[in-house]
Order: structure tokens, then sequence, then C-alpha cells
């Protein structure tokens, strides 16, 4: 994912403090489906959130303002669809390993996928959630360094 | 810059456009200016949100939330005038 065209509108804390709040409904309407598919939703959501960031070039900078408002340390600089996910999805539902695939997956998106195609299609296109992070690794993450070296 | 958002958004901003040239207090904002002042205010409340068009532009639209409570409007305004004749 490549930043891109700065925006001139700003965006306010609470803009940022809305934006989680709004995912995190989202997390609760999956707690609530009964549809193996409600996951899409939310992925989908967080995928918007993060990439529009990246779009104005401060995926990273509001990654860490949401951080911050949500009292999360980050030592590192944060990988902003984990950073965006830790926000707003149950720490107790979503541990560490879970919370990396679907960041992974969302990067593979980011990376491969057509603007006009929605996330779910893609990622079933893909093989699933599980593929796509699989991909992603061959493709981008420790897989493709492997292989330059 | 041009703000690109959707139909409600351009409804709402527009209509702020014109109340602040009808202040008339010798400052003209230009209506990028005021579009821009909108959307963030609108955006703190939650009905708006930013995103990345088809084009890969950042756009805007109105929230769920808000669109939700404009149809309950128009729902209700329906029955309204049902009830009327």
């Amino acid at each position: 994912m490549h930043d891109g065209e700065p925006t001139t509108i700003p965006l306010s804390t609470e803009a940022v403090r809305v934006n989680l709040l709004r995912l995190e409904r989202e997390w609760e309407m999956v707690q609530e489906s009964r549809d193996r598919d409600a996951i899409y939703g939310y992925l989908t959501a967080v995928f918007e959130l993060v990439v529009c960031w990246a779009q104005e070039g401060k995926a990273v900078q509001r990654a860490c303002r949401a951080l911050y408002l949500r009292r999360h340390n980050s030592e590192r600089e944060p990988e902003p669809f984990a950073a965006v996910i830790l926000c707003t999805a149950d720490r107790d539902k979503v541990d560490d390993r879970m919370r990396s695939k679907w960041s992974r997956v969302l990067r593979y998106a980011a990376e491969f996928k057509d603007l006009d195609e929605p996330l779910r299609d893609f990622i079933k296109r893909k093989g699933g959630i599980n593929k796509c992070a699989a991909r992603f690794a061959r493709r981008l993450g420790r897989g493709r360094q492997r292989r330059d070296n | 810059m041009k703000i690109l958002m959707d139909k409600i958004l351009r409804e709402i901003a527009d209509q702020a456009y014109y109340a602040s040239r009808l202040r008339r207090n010798g400052v003209q904002p230009t209506r990028d200016r005021v579009f821009a002042e909108v959307l963030a205010e609108l955006e703190g409340n939650g009905d708006a949100m930013r995103f990345v068009n088809a084009e890969g532009r950042v756009a805007w639209k109105a929230t769920p939330r808000l669109r939700d409570y404009l149809k309950d409007l128009e729902l209700e305004a329906e029955e309204d005038l049902e009830d009327e004749f």
C-alpha cells in the first residue's frame, strides 16, 4: 500500500474516536451474527478506513493516534491494519496471531485488489482468509525476502 | 482541491454554503472552505466518512447512521402524509 495525496481536511481527534466506535459496532455485529461471512463486514470496514488514511499519506500517524486514544502503548511503528483491529475488536476473541493474520490479508488486498471489487469477493476469489494470509507471506512478506536473498 | 461527496452530503454542504453567504458579515468564505468545515464537523459527529472511490481518490459519503436517520425521517413523513388523506 502506498501513501498518496495529502488531504486539506484534517482529521480531528473526535473523528478518530467516532471511526473507532463505528468499527467497534461492526465488530459487535459480527459477534451477534451466526453468518460465517459476517466477519467480512468488519474486515471491510477496517480495510476502507486504513486505505483511506494511507491515501491521505497518514496511515501510520493516525494508527498511532488510534492506539493512543485506546491507551495502547506502541514502542515500534505500528502496522495500521493491526493497530485498528487491536483498537476495535475484542482482545479476548482476537489474539495476536489472529490479528496478525487479518492484517496480512488486508495488506495483501490493499496491494492487489481492484478498487471496485468488494473485499469479500476478492478474499473468496483468492481462496479465503487463510490462503490470502499465506499469499501475502509469499508475495510481500518474509517468504519473498527469503527468495530475494 | 475538488471535494468529492455523495448526494446527501452535497445537499448539506450546499445548504451550509448558501447560509454562509446570507450572513453578509463582510467575509465571504470560499465554497471549498465551507465544505471542508462542514465535512469535518459531520465527520466528528459520526455522520460523514472518508473513503477511497473507484478512481482511487479520497471522497466523502454519509455514514450508515446518517442514512438510517434520514430513511426514518422519510418514512415518518410518508406515514404523516397518508394519515392526512
